[in-house]
């Protein structure tokens, strides 16, 4: 059994859960500071892929990267290329799960408690140490959170995915995509084991969280 | 404040299912099912040989017709002009790719009327078939309506531009072999991806290892295969001329008996048509000069 869907869903939840992380909190802690009109519409668009269906946003995705659209072919000229190629798939699955995070991490900051920051600052200390090791660290349990919902998201991504990167075996191939696939071609036994397979890393994922969670809440008692 | 908003909404919730209620058959509402107990008996009264069911004021009758992917935009137009002819007869279309349509029927679907693009599909629903192609041994096919209705060919599409130079078959199978390349074609359950499959074993390339080198990618029905050409999100595919002359793309070369066979187009009422009279009068003019007219001009041929 070919198990390039594995390896190429793997590295694209990776992937996109990786930046999903730092532009979702970035986006929650400078969304935070800005005035309430701006704060409105920039809140609108970054949690519309959300709420949009996920071949809206493929198509979307499509529509601005594809090869014979104006930004594809400046793209193109730097051997940039999101159609058909893994990490479109990346995109894909990035600009679906980016929402997840983002809120969540706004969620969590905006129930910080913000005398500590305000501590940490009469006592000298720099606004990116507070950051990183203050205020990211209370809100963790948000943020981490936000983390696994996006990796999930990212593992389970099929709509934009299949519109942007379609389904090219030993290329493009996601677990997802794979299973559709040998559904349609009657291939029932063997998306049976993908589906397993997934099943079992998802498992696997949650598991780990939940005894980082048991473990960080174990520490702080 | 609150008395008065639940009144209105009782109100409101006591309007519309009198609306509901008293409205008559003909508002969208009703199901088609009630329909075919009452238009069975005028449509007997009409000739069936003719395409001309307009003798009466029949009920509304609704057709819902599963076509091939491929004859979209050839069966809406001829739907337009069918309306004059019979404007009790509203057609429903569902296009999709043969083998995903057959698995609908075989799930049950509501259907009438079954246009294949391939003779495999049809087969497989058909209890005159031989065990060999029809291994479920299902029976939806109508026997005495089954007939050969277009032909078509396969095509070798390039995106505008031609970006690596394909202008034959030969080139697609050498490109195919040198790596570097992407080309669409169906999976193996759309009947031209089984006939891309076909050209592959012509020019005696695996599929499998093509398909592990990563320079195949599958869709799942002829109009996402044509899609990913004109949007040259792949170097090249293998659609048909009439999807090429549809969407406006170059056909470099055109496939041969020899290596895919002859591409035969069957259509069939089914079975669990609820209008059979109607269906078979729209098969009927599907054949006629007027509809073939229309299937001619996209690049189809009559059988």
């Amino acid at each position: 059994m070919d198990l390039f869907p594995l390896w190429n869903s793997l590295r694209i939840a990776a992937l996109s859960c990786i930046i999903v992380f730092f532009t979702g909190i970035f986006a929650a802690y400078y969304a935070a500071r800005l005035p309430r009109v701006i704060k409105g519409i920039l809140d609108v668009i970054l949690t519309l892929p959300m709420v949009l269906p996920p071949t809206v946003c493929g198509y979307l995705l499509l529509v601005l990267f594809g090869n014979r659209r104006p930004l594809g072919i400046f793209l193109s000229q730097f051997d940039i290329k999101f159609v058909m190629t893994w990490y479109g798939g990346v995109l894909a699955a990035s600009v679906v799960a980016f929402p997840l995070m983002y809120r969540t991490a706004r969620g969590a900051f905006e129930s910080f408690d913000k005398t500590l920051a305000y501590s940490a600052q009469t006592l000298g200390l720099n606004n990116t140490y507070i950051f990183w090791c203050i205020r990211v660290p209370v809100c963790r349990q948000g943020i981490l959170a936000g983390a696994v919902l996006s990796f999930a998201r990212a593992l389970g991504e099929y709509g934009a995915t299949s519109m942007l990167i379609g389904y090219t075996p030993g290329k493009t191939a996601t677990i997802s995509t794979t299973v559709y696939q040998l559904w349609r071609t009657n291939n029932e036994a063997e998306a049976f084991k993908w589906v397993m397979i997934n099943m079992a890393i998802s498992a696997v994922v949650l598991l780990t969280v939940n005894m980082l969670e048991y473990r960080g809440k174990k520490a702080v008692a | 404040m609150k008395r008065i908003f639940a009144i209105m909404l009782a109100l409101t919730l006591t309007f519309s299912m009198a609306a509901c209620g008293g409205s008559n058959s003909s508002g969208g509402t009703s199901a088609p099912t009630t329909a075919p107990s009452e238009s069975s008996a005028p449509a007997e009264a009409s000739p069936s040989a003719e395409a001309s069911p307009s003798a009466e004021a029949a009920e509304d009758i609704e057709l819902i017709v599963f076509a091939a992917a491929s004859m979209s935009e050839t069966l809406e137009e001829i739907s337009g002009l069918y309306t004059n002819l019979a404007p009790n007869v509203k057609l429903v279309f569902n296009f999709d790719s043969s083998g995903t349509l057959k698995t609908q029927i075989q799930e049950g679907a509501d259907c009438d009327i079954f246009i294949s693009a391939g003779q495999k599909q049809m087969n497989e629903l058909d209890s005159a078939a031989s065990a060999e192609v029809n291994t479920e041994g299902l029976d939806f096919v109508q026997n005495d309506t089954r007939i050969n209705i277009l032909e078509n060919k396969v095509t070798l599409v390039v995106p505008e531009g031609n970006p690596k130079n394909i202008n034959s078959f030969d080139d697609m199978a050498a490109a195919l072999s040198g790596g570097d390349v992407l080309m669409a074609m169906g999976n193996s359950d759309v009947p031209v991806g089984q006939y891309t499959q076909k050209i592959l074993q012509y020019y005696n390339l695996d599929e499998e290892s093509l398909a592990g080198s990563g320079v195949l990618s599958y869709g799942s029905n002829v109009k996402e295969v044509t899609t990913q050409v004109t949007e040259a999100s792949v170097d090249f595919g293998v659609v048909y001329c009439t999807d090429a002359f549809s969407a406006g793309l170059e056909a470099v070369d055109y496939a041969t008996a020899e290596m895919c066979g002859q591409i035969i187009y069957p259509a069939a009422v089914l079975n669990v048509s609820n209008n059979p009279e109607a269906a078979k009068a729209f098969l009927n003019y599907l054949t006629g000069s007027e509809a073939m007219s229309i299937f001619e001009k996209v690049g189809f041929s009559p059988v």
